[in-house]
């Protein structure tokens, strides 16, 4: 299951997992985002190359516009699959510590 | 020994499909931290059947514990040839505005993976795709 709300701050925490089956929800979530945004991922478990067309969506859309979305506690699973996707240079991602 | 169970080719039947999968780590005994790599491999490779297979046939999952890790294998009857193992690669290092979304699913699962075989029967159409991975 996937849960995407904003959260304190003006972040948009995510939780659970991004996979073909919640990405549509995601998107549709991330699609009334503007400007910079933080997205936490400190309880987002696993991502798929879903979850990663949802995130490269909005990325493009938000960096249009001068905004852009920055990834923060990111885990190691998630990580590794932005870094084989090449998403280590178009987000700024903190990992989880 | 091998779990087998067989899933509705739809997106909707992913999460039985991660509780099949985590369900067969532990009665296996297989090591929990290959389950995120063994969860996006199978995903991937299922959804593409579900995307572009288009016989309407359940999938079907087989999972054994080997040596130090996991051999999965996915089943599909009724469609076409497509090979994982061969398909080119997209370009990761392109900069955003160059970079559309999609079409990745097949080649992050060859990095995720140790190993990764496929087989075609022409007569029943059937595709099989066999994947290990292991600690490292």
């Amino acid at each position: 299951m996937l849960k995407i709300e904003w959260g304190p701050q003006g972040a948009v925490v995510i939780e659970g997992r991004l996979d073909a089956a919640q990405a549509a929800a995601a998107q549709a979530f991330l699609d009334g985002v503007s400007g910079s945004v933080v997205l936490d991922c400190t309880a987002l478990e696993y991502l798929s190359s879903a979850g990663l067309g949802v995130l490269l969506k909005t990325q493009k859309r938000l960096k249009a516009g001068a905004g852009q979305l920055r990834l923060t506690g990111v885990n190691r699973h998630v990580h590794d699959i932005f870094r084989y996707a090449g998403f280590d240079q178009i987000f700024e991602i903190a990992p989880a510590p | 020994m091998t779990v087998r169970q067989t899933f509705r080719p739809s997106f909707d039947a992913l999460a039985e499909l991660v509780a099949f999968t985590a369900s067969a780590f532990d009665t296996q005994g297989i090591d929990r931290r290959l389950l995120p790599a063994v969860d996006f491999a199978l995903e991937e490779l299922f959804t593409n059947v579900v995307k572009y297979g288009g016989s309407g046939a359940d999938i079907a999952v087989e999972l054994r514990a080997i040596p130090n890790g996991v051999e999965a294998c996915l089943t599909a009857e009724g469609v076409a040839d497509f090979d994982p193992t061969r398909a080119s690669p997209k370009d990761t290092t392109l900069p955003i505005e160059q970079r559309q979304p999609g079409g990745l699913g097949v080649q992050l699962t060859r990095q995720v993976v140790d190993s990764i075989e496929y087989e075609y029967q022409d007569t029943q159409r059937r595709s099989r795709v066999t994947f290990r991975k292991t600690l490292a």
